[in-house]
């Protein structure tokens, strides 16, 4: 189904009052990704000790959730988000896609990094298209997904301007969309807004939270941000200093559909925002 | 056009304290002629010059040519091939080594008085700063475009035409700037040692007949050519206009 239908579809749904998402109806679904007792030793380098990136890591991650992993700097969450990927493997343990071990980088997942990653020679229209044609999706498909897209993404005016032009917010939002624009079952995040001021990173967790709830989607954020995780997630997950390790598992109880100028202003939104704080040790 | 004005002045001032200077110091024209004379001499062997002119420009054309060939497969070899690298690349930076102009005289024996040892001459010249520069330009996209191409599922055709190859474009630029003069030194050291048309043989034989005055007006002929070999690179140089954009 496209894109747009879906979004047609779920669009109606929420006119009807009907709950919106697939999500946390069961709970006992299957998972889409599960990550079991995966390690992860980085060699030595130069006579320094080798050392462990991660250990034991186990999640599980069902079909339209979103999960975000917090941790502090150097936990290993990015390098975890670049194994599910596909990019790095595994040393110990094993992670799966639905029952497919993921070696290498496969179709269903689409990965946005902290950089936009635009290529400065391509305008920001053929930037989106990029990956499409990476991944040798049928032409007329690309062309009738697009202008719906760019519509989302607030770039239609932007199409032939180029990266360089653009504010990092719009260039992440490009980035967003070349990802979108594949269409894949699981998104992953690597800290994608975490080089933006906080007002541009604020409104793009609204559109985020926007574009997932009208979606189907699977996303899995990686972030620094407390706020941020709380804001959009089912489901934070914590990790432990090196070598990580997933010490919590806090499901973010928010009323879906999440109104983006209700949700801060709900007491239980503070509440997980102070929990989690105690359980990174910040207070 | 202030700006246009500003330096075409500034070439006729030199050539006005060239010509009243050579005049008024009374230089005798075998020593240093006045730039007049060098025009006149220029436009009385106009057929000469403008022949050795195109004979000149067809080397340095040629050989930049090929250079650009045989440094782009160079290049490319030694920056996907380990083995490439520590085999070939060593050759290359040993011939770099070599005084090229003492090779000359070898090329001479090896192809001859005519045209192929000319355009030798130049491809010695220009090669080794293209090879470096396709190696460098290679080398050095970025390694987050190169994750996120494989996060694409790319493969290794389509990441070298949709990244790599763009991304390295800059730096072929800037040595294609530094190999496009060279080739034009080449040609013109190859028809020095030993030739019978040219801008560098004209040259040779209007020194060793006292004409300086026409051997000024060849070595003005090919400093023009220079230029305007250089200025084509610089227009091609105008379409890789990302050098140095990040986004």
């Amino acid at each position: 189904m496209a894109l747009v239908d879906k979004l047609r579809i779920v669009q109606r749904a929420a006119a009807n009052g009907a709950a919106i998402h697939p999500l946390n109806k069961d709970e006992t679904a299957p998972a889409l990704i599960s990550v079991e007792q995966v390690g992860k030793r980085f060699a030595a380098r130069g006579g320094a000790q080798a050392f462990s990136a991660l250990e034991g890591v186990s999640m599980q991650i069902r079909e339209s959730e979103f999960v975000s992993i917090l941790g502090p700097s150097g936990c290993g969450k990015s390098t975890l988000l670049r194994m599910v990927a596909g990019l790095v493997p595994c040393d110990e343990g094993r992670i799966l896609l639905g029952a497919e071990p993921i070696g290498a980088p496969v179709p269903d997942i689409g990965v946005v990094f902290q950089t936009s990653n635009l290529l400065p020679w391509l305008s920001v229209g053929a930037n989106i298209r990029l990956g499409a044609k990476l991944r040798n999706l049928p032409r007329a498909q690309v062309d009738q997904r697009l202008p719906a897209l760019l519509e989302t993404l607030g770039l239609t005016a932007f199409a032939d301007r180029y990266p360089h032009e653009l504010s990092g917010g719009m260039r992440q939002r490009a980035a967003i969309g070349q990802i979108l624009l594949l269409e894949p079952r699981v998104m992953l995040m690597d800290e994608p807004f975490g080089a933006l001021d906080a007002l541009t990173r604020d409104r793009l967790n609204v559109e985020l939270l926007r574009i997932w709830q009208q979606s189907t989607l699977t996303v899995l954020l990686v972030t620094h941000s407390i706020h941020e995780a709380v804001f959009l997630s089912d489901r934070v997950l914590v990790m432990s200093e090196r070598p990580g390790r997933v010490i919590h598992d806090v499901k973010i109880d928010l009323p879906r559909p999440r109104q983006p100028d209700q949700v801060k202003s709900d007491p239980l939104y503070g509440e997980y925002v102070s929990q989690l704080s105690k359980l990174m040790g910040v207070f | 056009m202030k700006r246009l004005i500003e330096t075409v002045s500034f070439w006729i001032v030199i050539g006005l304290v060239w010509e009243f200077g050579v005049r008024w110091t009374g230089t005798r024209e075998y020593v240093l002629p006045a730039l007049s004379q060098v025009f006149a001499a220029g436009w009385e062997m106009r057929g000469q010059l403008l022949a050795d002119t195109l004979a000149t420009a067809w080397e340095v054309f040629a050989g930049f040519a090929l250079a650009l060939v045989g440094g782009l497969a160079i290049g490319l070899l030694a920056s996907m091939s380990s083995i490439a690298r520590r085999t070939l690349f060593p050759l290359v930076t040993a011939l770099q080594s070599m005084p090229k102009i003492a090779l000359a005289p070898l090329l001479i024996v090896w192809f001859g008085y005519g045209f192929a040892s000319k355009l030798a001459a130049a491809v010695l010249f220009a090669f080794f700063p293209i090879v470096i520069a396709t190696m460098g330009g290679l080398a050095g996209v970025p390694r987050n475009l190169d994750e996120h191409f494989r996060a694409l599922g790319a493969s290794p055709a389509r990441t070298f035409w949709h990244l790599r190859l763009p991304a390295a474009l800059p730096a072929l630029i800037d040595g294609l700037k530094i190999a496009m003069p060279l080739a034009v030194i080449g040609a013109i050291v190859g028809e020095f040692i030993g030739s019978e048309s040219g801008l560098g043989h004209l040259i040779v034989f209007a020194t060793s007949n006292a004409q300086t005055a026409l051997s000024f007006a060849a070595i003005l002929m090919v400093t023009a050519l220079a230029m305007l070999f250089y200025w084509a690179v610089e227009l091609v140089s105008r379409g890789v206009w990302w050098r140095g954009v990040t986004v």
